[in-house]
């Protein structure tokens, strides 16, 4: 029999069977290529263990034990529509229905809003230090800072196995509308290459966060998120924040944040397609009218 | 254990995830990155886990394909070895009756799997130094538990003829309950 490396391995370790230990034991007598392997593999018998287990790492950093905590909670939190509510503030809502538990994007946006929900409490010094520079958020609003911090959470993987659900995606969209009185326009970004995914309704400073996601042909999703804002207009203005190009504009009392990785959809183009209206818009009457395309 | 168990055991689990996320990818805002991303997935999908996985090594297995899928390309490995900033250690006691000489022995044993070919740190990372089993690697790296056996067999020559020269001052390596028959 061949005395491969895997039996090698598991001779010098005492993993074999008598029966296989002679066979082994026959063809070291033959081969002094395998003696020189075993001969190494008893010079590794060390304690990798022991050793690694001395090795000074650094500690667990404490933003990554927050958002892990976030996400438990989360996770865990009675199904609701309103996730983002810090305990006790929970307003009336009905049940989502059980099976949207199964889909990431939504639970991936609960673990959003959980986060949203703490950087409020932790005045968005963890958010704001989640492992990457910060530089130039300065001239950012810190609703846009926390929306680009968890919007790189986000991967294709992520999004693009979600099914859609135009009935739960029209509802959303209707309960924004009613409920948040935010005067949502959802566009169709197919002619930019922009699949709809999905639309989520979070909260920052217990303030109604709109998220609506896209899926690009390539890489990870683009996100538009809004929130109300009763300051004068402004045009769209491109900017990197985190690594993540984001373009920003203010229109009609609303703010607008448009996010995706750096380099792979020229934003601020898009954000001015948006702003024009130059896209039809989908859910235009909140009836349940499915995407133009899926993917 | 099944799915549900895994947010209550996330917290606990995260020293480990930690340690692996930072000695696979090399680099602190990587392994943060990497393991943010793997608890998302891990909750994401807590009803696939099986009863019969360990949901550490299932976390290992996330872990992994992160690394691999998302995060290794956008990060050349930044660090020949763990020369990690002082300021983030300075609070961790230093160990205690050790000798230098074991210490050093250590140190040797870490550079040496440092060095192997990824493919190889990987399965003694999980094998030598989680204490997983060969069939528990071989499920977090998805390959049949033969090649991880070949992996591991051809790592530990590599670090036998690193290290060949010196007399092992620390205790053998457990032996490992798999057989290959």
């Amino acid at each position: 029999m061949m005395a491969d490396d895997a039996q090698l391995l598991a001779y010098v370790d005492g993993g074999l069977s008598p029966e296989d230990r002679s066979a082994v034991e026959a063809r070291l007598r033959e081969s002094a290529e395998a003696r020189a392997k075993v001969a190494l593999l008893r010079a590794s018998r060390l304690d990798f263990e022991d050793a690694f287990a001395q090795q000074k790492l650094p500690p667990v950093p404490d933003s990554l034990k927050l958002k892990v905590d976030e996400m438990v909670r989360a996770h865990r939190a009675p199904e609701s529509n309103d996730r983002a509510l810090p305990p006790g503030e929970k307003a009336p809502s009905e049940p989502v229905r059980s099976r949207l538990r199964a889909m990431p994007v939504w639970l991936a946006a609960a673990c959003v809003a959980g986060a949203f929900a703490c950087g409020l409490f932790v005045r968005l010094g963890p958010l704001a230090s989640g492992g990457a520079q910060m530089t130039a958020s300065a001239d950012v609003s810190p609703w846009v800072a926390a929306a680009v911090g968890y919007q790189k959470l986000y991967t294709r993987d992520t999004v693009a196995y979600t099914q859609e659900d135009p009935e739960a995606a029209a509802k959303a969209v209707r309960d924004i509308r009613s409920e948040d009185r935010l005067a949502l326009r959802v566009p169709d970004l197919t002619s930019a290459g922009l699949t709809f995914k999905s639309v989520q309704r979070l909260r920052f400073n217990n303030k109604p966060l709109v998220q609506i996601v896209y899926l690009p042909k390539n890489g990870p999703p683009i996100a538009l998120c809004v929130m109300k804002d009763s300051k004068p207009d402004q045009p769209v203005a491109t900017k990197t924040v985190d690594a993540m190009d984001v373009a920003t504009w203010r229109q009609a009392e609303l703010s607008y944040a448009l996010i995706g990785k750096s380099g792979d959809v020229d934003l601020g183009a898009l954000g001015k397609r948006i702003s024009n209206l130059d896209m039809a818009p989908l859910f235009s009457d909140a009836s349940p009218i499915a995407p133009a395309t899926s993917g | 254990m099944n799915g549900a168990d895994l947010p209550g055991m996330l917290p606990e689990m995260l020293p480990r995830l930690w340690a692996f996320a930072l000695r696979l990818s090399g680099d602190q805002h990587d392994a943060e990155d990497l393991v943010q991303r793997a608890c998302l997935r891990g909750l994401e999908r807590a009803h696939q886990l099986q009863p019969d996985t360990a949901p550490l090594s299932w976390m290992f297995s996330i872990v992994h394909s992160t690394w691999i899928n998302e995060l290794r390309a956008r990060s050349v490995r930044k660090r020949s070895s763990f020369d990690w900033d002082d300021d983030f250690l300075e609070n961790l006691p230093d160990p205690v009756d050790r000798g230098p000489e074991t210490q050093l022995m250590h140190g040797q044993i870490i550079e040496a799997v440092e060095r192997l070919p990824e493919a190889q740190r990987v399965v003694m990372l999980l094998v030598a130094v989680e204490g997983l089993s060969y069939q528990q690697a071989a499920d977090v790296l998805e390959v049949p538990i033969g090649t991880v056996m070949s992996r591991l067999s051809r790592a530990r020559q590599a670090v036998g003829a690193l290290l060949g020269g010196e007399t092992p001052k620390v205790r053998p390596a457990k032996i490992q309950k798999d057989s290959i028959a």
